[in-house]
């Protein structure tokens, strides 16, 4: 392969951002492959441990994604999620992890658009970053495993 | 799409109405079907009869701007969802057949044999929800539209601004496709007095306003936005709000004016709207590249003919006539039939949605027998204990995922995953063929787990949930993986990495389900009846309602008598057509007598206790004593309550307060300063004196002055439109006027938006009511010492300032949150209050009458202000919503919820704090249990927490917080998720992807 892509999860809630990744899809707007989505309820689920657990694990990017505020199919999910990604943020930054590689975005059901474009930049964003550090660390530690 | 999957609906497209005979509780009704040409059971929706199809014309849906095949779906997410085929365009005609899609469909749903049919309905009711069409601009020769290219509606750009629609979400200039710089927005075309229509349309100024945002947000190449308005009508809910952040983010300018005429400039496209600008006193030539024009809701051609067919009048513009404009939010002039949304008259979402439950609240009274149990048998279970096994059907889908990915491979990969013992393909797994494949699979290899790759749970999850239900199946032991909506179809120039891709997410699939467990859906009996609270007329609405169903239902109200604000003498006359308000309330009582209800007059709510279907209410007579705190015990003084009253569902009814103004313009001090509320007590309409000092005098006022949006619209207090006022203010200026007396009124914006207030705004005008407009940041000032002699303000109008004497001075005061009552409620049930104070619906448009708390519902002011139409639509909504719950003798509860772990959970309440809903509670532990893994939780004196299954929504917020890991989202466990994650980056990161935990015991 000539190029390096990245390995990148979404996590997404169902009622906003999984939806608007399916918008994008009945639009057909086409835009970058590398990522892995895993659907929640809620962002409000998206735990610090997910995040990091991706990490360790080599991801070279993740993106946490809900409605926008006022959206949250459960009210406030979307707050709580806002203050469990600080603390993540936190960890990955005492990690060594370039901040870039992690992202927090609101799509909307009705933003296939946004959504592709976000998936776009993201995606440019952690290949500019290259792999992971984690990431060899933990295709080594596999192997003793 | 609900309605499309409800065992209980029977949805006929391509219908219409062409008899009915009988009367309410049996009518027969016959319609036509035109034939579709495509069989909506076979159809899978794939769309390769497109691709095939050779004939391209018009879109309706996209208003002209893009094309569409002659076979096609009306847009992306009709029910049903199958395709339809337009005759007219299609080349299967003539001799020379086409046939192009009879080849290209695989499940054989074409059918060119399909004749239109009829058939008779027999129903008991009937709902007339045939909303409004767009007034043709074309009708306005000055505007241009239909001449110039780039005067489009606000439909038009509506698609536009579409992600999946013409332009993918850009707005360009229809005649070069270019990004415009310059947009102008002009209001009320066809509205308020415009092409012979004088209604207001109600949605365009929030439309364009939301529209301009959008715009400037999308498109950084767009400089200016322009909105020619002539009041901003922002009256709903939150609205007054939106339009300050616009005004902030100066993402329009808005210019109080309309326009003469619109034309183009000689050179090239460019359009010049010559307007007078009636605040900044000017002729403006306002350059622009794009014009948009804010149409108005005019009736549907076919609604007079319909009204013909079904024997119900129409108002004198073409309209579904209501029963009586002041008071019937959904009747029509014909019992048995009912009527929601716009085809009444223009209308909001939220009240459209309010209103259609409404209808279907009323609608039921004729059906009260009928109804039918949707629920199925059950069926045996499946064993599915024991080690994962795991089966995974992978779906061509046609050619959506066949035409880009490798099904075979995929298959081929899916069958080497740890646990999975078989892997299939089908190329459509939710046709009738694949579910019964599935059943196949299921059967033949004792599957307990099943992956289905395929499309988005999103829509059909249910579909297959069902085929396991079917079998015995627990549902929750299907994962679905959306190769198709989140994979193909957005890949497809990728065709490699969207191999790798979906061979990633069968994995994650594959993975999470061998960790799924059989979940059990609970059932809670529900008690079925329901508390009303509050006597007013929503109280009596939806009591009324409730009551006439047969369910049991109490309705308690404070004060001695019924009828709240609309009780004499509190109002007199009701807008706009005069009704006198004590008529109306009789009559209303009269209904709610005879049907059964349970009245409580002198009574308070004491405590509530319990959750929806099982409510605990006390009740306490009205001795004049405070109510008992929040949560706390009664005083030990009161009298014993009652029997607790057992309820099901509430209803919160209890209105809304007025503003008091006291030490505002004079109020208070000044004898002849009144509100709107005392002009009406002190007997306006039968003539009598008008304030403290004419009384004393006995004589009447020679001028009036009116002042509107007292305590509305304040950016330091109330923020939003009481909207109520502005109809009222004119209707007693009326009155006034009537009798001599000289009245202005002063506003800011005349938002007379209900049915008929428009034309009674043009009345007053007419009968010589003054209008001065004053600006939005000053408050006219009440001049006089002893006695208000005049107002002195800012007429934005005549651009100075103007002193207008006056002899009486009426506060026209905004609404308030009822206090004590709605802290209370809010305290003790627990539903939100949002930031105006009043209580917060669960979603603005798909949710009107419902709090977050199960069971508990808004009826009336309580959710906001409003006027009377709009409250008893609203009342009428909460009871259908109440009898959703009633219907039922249990309550299903949803197991994918959360639960805690209790030998885990140290009681801290974290996830008592964060929950939105009240389903997590900390019960004091008994002494001599034993003790939990942390100690604290078996002592006693400790805690812990006990999540509701019946208040838990799902969404896994507390699981992800609690510190102590003790709690658990079902079906969306850590364990699932990271399953998943570790899927993900398996192959990625290098490792073999066999070396997983072990799964089970
Ligand atoms: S449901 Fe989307 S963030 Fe809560």
């Amino acid at each position: 392969m000539s190029t390096w892509d990245p390995n990148i999860v979404v996590f997404a809630c169902n009622w906003c951002s999984y939806a608007g990744a399916d918008t994008a899809g009945v639009a057909r707007l086409q835009h970058q492959p590398h990522f892995r989505m895993i659907r929640v309820m809620c962002s409000g689920r998206i735990q610090p441990g997910f995040v990091l657990r991706a990490f360790e694990k080599g991801a070279d990017g993740v993106l946490v994604s809900g409605c926008h505020f006022g959206d949250c199919h459960y009210v406030f999910g979307n707050e709580r999620a806002v203050e469990q990604f600080e603390k993540t943020r936190n960890v990955v930054r005492l990690l060594g992890l370039e901040e870039g590689r992690l992202r927090l975005e609101w799509i909307s059901a009705a933003e296939g658009k946004r959504f592709a474009e976000v998936i776009d930049e993201f995606t440019d964003q952690v290949r500019a970053l290259g792999p992971s550090p984690l990431a060899g660390e933990r295709a080594g530690a596999a192997a003793h495993a | 799409m609900d309605a499309g999957r409800h065992p209980l609906i029977e949805i006929v497209t391509g219908a219409e109405v062409i008899g009915c005979e009988g009367e309410a509780g049996d009518f027969r009704v016959r319609i036509r079907q035109s034939p579709r040409y495509v069989r909506a059971d076979r159809c899978v929706a794939c769309g390769q009869c497109v691709d095939v199809c050779p004939q391209v014309g018009g879109n309706e849906f996209d208003v002209g701007l893009k094309a569409r095949k002659a076979i096609y779906r009306p847009f992306p997410q009709s029910v049903p969802a199958a395709y339809v085929i337009d005759r007219a365009a299609c080349l299967n005609k003539t001799m020379l057949m086409c046939e192009n899609c009879v080849r290209a469909c695989d499940v054989d749903a074409i059918d060119f044999d399909m004749r239109p049919a009829e058939r008779e309905l027999r129903v008991g009711s009937i709902l007339v929800a045939v909303g409004f069409q767009e007034f043709d601009a074309r009708r306005l020769g000055n505007y241009g539209y239909g001449r110039f290219p780039n005067v489009i509606t606000s439909l038009e750009l509506e698609r536009m601004l579409n992600a999946s629609g013409v332009t993918r979400g850009h707005v360009v200039r229809p005649s070069d496709r270019r990004t415009p710089r310059r947009i102008v927005f002009v209001q009320c075309v066809g509205a308020r007095g415009e092409g012979g229509r004088p209604y207001c349309s109600r949605f365009c100024c929030m439309n364009a306003v939301k529209d301009s945002m959008l715009v400037r947000q999308h498109d950084p190449a767009v400089e200016e936005v322009t909105i020619l308005y002539t009041d901003l009508r922002a009256f709903g809910k939150g609205y007054d709000d939106f339009v300050q952040r616009s005004r902030e983010q100066a993402s329009a300018k808005y210019v109080r004016g309309r326009p003469a005429k619109i034309e183009r400039a000689a050179e090239d496209d460019h359009l010049v709207v010559f307007v007078e600008d009636t605040l900044g006193h000017r002729q403006e030539r306002i350059p622009a590249d794009l014009v948009v024009l804010s149409v108005a809701a005019a009736p549907n051609d076919g609604a007079l003919e319909l009204a013909r067919i079904l024997g119900i009048e129409t108002d004198p513009y073409g309209f579904i006539a209501r029963h009586d404009p002041a008071i019937s939010a959904v009747e029509s002039t014909r019992a048995g039939i009912f009527v929601c949304g716009s085809a009444v008259g223009p209308q909001v979402i939220p009240d459209c949605v309010a209103q259609a439950s409404a209808a279907a609240a009323r609608a039921q009274l004729f059906l009260a027998d009928q109804r039918a149990d949707e629920r199925k048998a059950p069926v045996e279970a499946l064993d599915v204990s024991g080690p994962p096994r795991v089966g995974v059907l992978v779906c061509h889908c046609g050619v959506n995922i066949a035409g880009v990915l490798d099904v075979e491979d995929l298959v081929r990969q899916a069958a080497a995953l740890p646990d999975v013992v078989v892997a299939r393909d089908h190329i459509f797994a939710c046709s009738a063929a694949g579910q019964d494949e599935l059943v196949e699979l299921v059967r033949e290899h004792k599957l307990n787990r099943v992956v289905i790759a395929a499309c988005t749970p999103r829509t059909h999850e249910p579909v297959f949930r069902e085929t396991c239900a079917r079998i015995g199946l627990n549902p929750y032991l299907l994962e679905m993986v959306n190769v198709r909506d989140q994979c193909s179809w957005v890949h497809a120039r990728q065709p490699a990495a969207a191999q790798e891709k979906a061979r990633a997410l069968i994995r994650m699939g594959a993975a999470r389900a061998r960790h799924l467990e059989p979940l059990q859906a609970g059932e809670m009996p529900m008690t079925r009846a329901a508390l009303v609270v509050g006597g007013g007329i929503a109280g009596i609405q939806a009591a009324t309602d409730l009551a006439a169903q047969g369910f049991p239902v109490t309705l308690v109200e404070k004060t001695d008598r019924l009828g709240g604000r609309l009780a004499a003498p509190n109002l007199t006359y009701l807008y706009p057509n005069l009704r006198p308000a004590a008529e109306v309330l009789e009559r209303k009582i009269e209904v709610l007598r005879r049907s059964g209800a349970r009245v409580l007059l002198n009574t308070e709510v004491d405590q509530i206790a319990g959750f929806v279907g099982n409510f605990e209410v006390c009740l306490r007579g009205n001795a004049q004593r405070p109510r008992a705190p929040a949560g706390g015990t009664r005083t030990p003084h009161d009298p014993a309550p009652q029997e607790p009253l057992k309820v099901g569902a509430i209803i919160l009814a209890f209105g809304a307060d007025l503003y008091d103004p006291t030490g505002e313009h004079g109020y208070g001090t000044l004898p002849n300063v009144v509100t709107s509320q005392d002009l009406e007590r002190n007997g306006i309409a039968a003539g009598g004196v008008t304030s403290r000092i004419h009384e004393a005098e006995s004589a009447i006022p020679k001028s009036a002055a009116f002042i509107l949006c007292v305590g509305s619209r304040d950016p330091e207090g109330f923020t939003g439109c009481s909207r109520y006022c502005c109809a009222t203010a004119i209707k007693q200026a009326m009155l006034l006027c009537r009798r001599g007396i000289d009245t202005t009124i002063f506003y800011r914006d005349i938002r007379t938006i209900s049915t008929g207030a428009e034309e009674m705004y043009r009345q007053a005008r007419g009968m010589g009511v003054l209008f001065v407009r004053i600006p939005p940041d000053e408050k006219p000032e009440v001049v006089g010492r002893e006695r208000a002699t005049a107002v002195r303000c800012f007429d934005e109008l005549l651009g100075r300032r103007i002193e207008v004497p006056v002899d009486l001075v009426v506060l026209s005061v905004g609404m308030r949150p009822r206090q004590p009552d709605t802290d209370w409620f809010h305290d003790t049930l627990k539903a939100s209050v949002g930031l105006d104070g009043f209580f917060l619906e669960r979603h603005p448009e798909l949710a009107p009458v419902e709090t977050a708390v199960e069971g508990v519902l808004l009826a009336g002011t309580v959710q906001g202000p409003k006027d009377i139409v709009d409250t008893v639509a609203q009342a009428s909504a909460a009871a259908a919503k109440a009898s959703v719950y009633l219907a039922y003798d249990t309550v299903r509860l949803d197991p994918a919820v959360a639960v805690v772990d209790e030998d885990k959970c140290r009681g801290c309440g974290t996830c008592v704090e964060i929950c939105q809903f009240r389903a997590p509670q900390l019960v004091e532990n008994t002494a001599g249990a034993e003790p939990g893994r942390y100690g604290t939780s078996g002592e006693a004196g400790g805690y812990t927490a006990k999540i509701n299954a019946s208040l838990c929504k799902g969404c896994g917020t507390c699981a992800s917080w609690c510190p102590s890991g003790a709690i658990t989202a079902r079906h969306f466990t850590d364990r699932q998720v990271h399953a998943m994650i570790d899927a993900a980056c398996a192959v990625a990161a290098g490792a073999p992807p066999a070396e997983e935990e072990r799964v089970g015991p």
